[in-house]
C-alpha cells in the first residue's frame, strides 16, 4: 500500500501550516486519501509549528507516525524537536540559509537547500513557503504540478486575480523548489 | 425550523470542527451557545458563518459556566441547542452538565479533548475521558460517543441529538484536538436518507397556554429536601439508565474474533490500533482491537467476551489509563492478564504499538 508520510516544520508565521494545507487539499483534488493534522502550541507568532500530511492510494488508518518519509526542518528549533521522526529510510530536508545546525541523524539522504536566501535575493521574502511547497512536491512525487496550481488557485485564487503578477510569483518559487531538489537529487 | 444545507450525498474535505457544524445543522439543531477555547472554536466559527444560510442562532457567553446553563435554558424553551468545549472549559461546565442529569435535560455538548492537566496544550489528549463521564458532582448518568475520524463526528453528532431527546440524558461527541484540527475526505448527508428520523423536541417549559388552566404547571427540580427523596429519584435515573445502556451501547472489533492480543483502545488511538492490527498480522501476531464507541455505558457483554477469548490485553490511551479504569471495572472476575501502553496527552502510532504487542509476544505480562 503506497503511503507517504510528511512532517514538515519550522517556526511559527514561516508559512509552514498554509503550505501543508495547500498539498493536501491537492491532493484530496487528485483523488487520493489524505490526513493532515496542525501541530502548534498557544503562539500567534513563533514556537515551532509541524504539519504531519499523509497521502495515499488506501484508507488511512493511524493519524499520527513515529517517523516520517519525508521530513522538512526550517529552523534549528525545528531540527532539534524534529529529529525524532527520522528513519533510516527518511529523506530529510533542511535549509541551510535559516538553521545554523545540521541535522545529526541517520536516514536515507540528507538535502540541505538555501530556500529562504533565494527567496530574499532572488524573489520576495513572501514566496519563501512556496519554494518549500516545490521541495515537497519535488521531494513526495506523488502530485503532479497541475494539482498544486489547481489547489494554490483554490487558496490565492482571488489574491492572483485582483495582482496577475503575483500568480507568476509563486510560479516561479514552486518552480525553483522544485529544481532545488532536482538538482541535489543529481549530484 | 432552521434551513438544512446538506439535501443530497456531498463529499467534502473538512476538518473535524467544521465536520461537527455541519453535521449538528444536519440534525436540526436550530441553537449553538458556547465560548471559545482551543481545539474546538472552528465549531462556532463555521456554525457561524452558515448562520445567513441555516438561519439558526448563536449566543457566545461570557464563560464556559454560562454556556452550559444557556444551553440548559435554550433547551427548556424547546430548542435543539447544544454546546461544545474542551479542557479547562469542560472542566467549568461541570456544573451545567451535572443540572442536566438531575433534571433530565437533552443536553448535548462536542468535547475536543487538549492536553492536561490545566492550561497544557491547546493541541490533543484523552485526558478527559473520565470527566466527561464522569465529571460533576454525581452519578454520570450520561451518554458518551468516543469519535475516530471525521465520519464517525458527523454520524455521532447526528445520533448524540436523538440520543439524548430520547432518553434525556445528557450526551457527548467525545474526540480530541487531532479530530477537531486534522482534515480528512467525508461524506455528508441528510439523515432522512439514512432513515434516520429526528426525534421531535418539545420545549418543557414555556408552553402554550395559561397554567393551570389550559396546561398543568411544570415542576423541574434539581432541589431536594430529604435525603430518601433524593435517592428514590436517583433509583429511578438509575434504572432508566441501566435500560437505556442496553438500547444505545455501541462498539467496534476488529480482527478480535481469533486475537490472542486484544488492543483495547477507543477514539483515535483505536485507529492506529487498526493500523498495527494489520501490520502485526502480517508478521504472523494474531492481534486484534476492541473499540468501545459509548464509552459511557460502555457494551459490557461483548467487551467480556472478547477479552475472555484473548490470551493478553492491551490497553493503550493517550491519558494515564483512564478508560483502563472504567473497563477494569467491568471485568471483574477475568483473569486474563493485560499491559498498558500509555503516553499522556500524546498520539500513539501503529508503531507504538506493533512494538509494543511484539515485546508482549516475547514475554508475556502476568498482570
Amino acid at each position: 500500500m503506497a503511503r507517504t508520510k510528511i512532517v514538515l516544520a519550522g517556526e511559527g508565521g514561516q508559512g509552514v501550516q498554509s503550505i501543508a494545507k495547500i498539498l493536501v487539499e491537492a491532493g484530496y483534488e487528485a483523488g487520493k486519501q489524505v490526513l493532515y493534522i496542525p501541530n502548534f502550541g498557544v503562539e500567534q507568532r513563533g514556537g515551532v509549528s509541524i504539519a504531519f500530511c499523509q497521502i495515499a492510494d488506501e484508507t488511512i488508518g493511524e493519524p499520527r507516525y513515529s517517523k516520517g518519509d519525508i521530513i522538512i526542518m526550517l529552523s534549528d528549533r525545528a531540527i532539534d524537536r524534529c529529529e525524532r521522526y527520522v528513519s533510516e529510510n527518511s529523506t530529510v530536508v533542511y535549509d541551510t540559509s535559516v538553521c545554523t545546525i545540521k541535522p545529526e541523524c541517520k536516514c536515507k539522504n540528507i538535502i540541505g537547500i538555501d530556500a529562504n536566501k533565494i527567496a530574499n535575493e532572488k524573489l520576495s521574502a513572501r514566496v519563501f513557503n512556496i519554494i518549500i511547497l516545490g521541495v515537497l512536491l519535488a521531494a513526495t512525487n506523488v502530485l503532479e504540478l497541475s494539482d498544486i496550481k489547481n489547489a494554490m488557485e483554490k487558496a490565492l485564487g482571488k489574491k492572483f486575480d485582483a495582482k496577475p503578477e503575483l500568480r507568476e510569483l509563486n510560479y516561479k518559487a514552486l518552480e525553483m523548489g522544485m529544481n532545488l531538489v532536482k538538482e541535489k537529487a543529481a549530484l | 425550523m432552521v434551513n438544512k444545507l446538506i439535501k443530497e450525498d456531498t463529499k467534502m474535505f473538512l476538518t473535524g470542527n467544521e465536520v461537527l457544524a455541519y453535521a449538528a445543522n444536519a440534525a436540526e439543531a436550530d441553537f449553538m451557545y458556547g465560548y471559545p477555547i482551543t481545539p474546538q472554536n472552528e465549531i462556532m466559527h463555521t456554525w457561524c458563518k452558515l448562520l445567513p444560510k441555516t438561519e439558526a442562532g448563536f449566543l457566545q457567553t461570557e464563560d464556559e459556566i454560562s454556556a452550559g446553563f444557556s444551553t440548559l435554558g435554550g433547551i427548556l424553551a424547546g430548542k435543539r441547542a447544544f454546546t461544545a468545549t474542551a479542557g479547562p472549559g469542560n472542566v467549568i461546565m461541570q456544573d451545567a452538565q451535572s443540572m442536566a442529569e438531575m433534571m433530565r435535560i437533552p443536553f448535548v455538548c462536542a468535547v475536543m479533548q487538549r492536553g492536561g492537566p490545566s492550561t497544557a496544550t491547546v493541541i490533543y489528549a484523552q485526558q478527559e475521558t473520565r470527566l466527561t463521564c464522569y465529571g460533576g458532582n454525581g452519578e454520570g448518568f450520561r451518554i458518551v460517543y468516543s469519535t475516530a475520524g471525521h465520519q464517525d463526528l458527523y454520524d455521532y453528532m447526528i445520533k448524540a441529538f436523538n440520543t439524548a431527546w430520547k432518553y434525556r440524558f445528557p450526551t457527548y461527541v467525545l474526540a480530541d484536538g487531532y479530530q477537531g484540527k486534522m482534515r480528512e475526505p467525508v461524506m455528508l448527508y441528510d439523515p432522512a436518507s439514512r432513515g434516520i428520523k429526528m426525534v421531535p423536541v418539545t420545549p418543557s417549559l414555556l408552553g402554550e397556554g395559561q397554567i393551570g388552566i389550559d396546561r398543568k404547571s411544570v415542576h423541574m427540580r434539581n432541589t431536594y429536601n430529604m435525603e430518601e427523596e433524593l435517592m428514590e429519584v436517583l433509583d429511578s435515573y438509575q434504572v432508566d439508565y441501566d435500560k437505556m445502556a442496553e438500547e444505545v451501547a455501541e462498539y467496534e472489533e476488529y480482527k478480535a474474533e481469533d486475537a490472542e492480543i486484544l488492543i483495547i483502545a477507543h477514539g483515535i488511538v483505536a485507529r492506529s490500533a487498526r493500523t498495527a492490527v494489520d501490520e502485526l498480522r502480517e508478521k504472523g501476531i494474531k492481534a486484534g482491537l476492541f473499540r468501545p464507541i459509548t464509552i459511557r455505558p460502555l457494551a459490557v457483554k461483548p467487551l467480556r467476551n472478547a477479552v475472555s477469548r484473548a490470551k493478553q490485553i492491551l490497553f493503550t490511551e493517550s491519558a494515564n489509563g483512564q478508560l483502563a479504569q472504567m473497563v477494569l471495572e467491568k471485568l471483574y472476575g477475568l483473569t486474563t492478564p493485560y499491559s498498558t501502553l500509555y503516553k499522556m496527552g500524546v498520539g500513539v502510532t501503529g508503531d507504538d504499538l506493533v512494538e509494543k504487542v511484539e515485546s508482549m509476544v516475547k514475554s508475556p505480562s502476568v498482570v
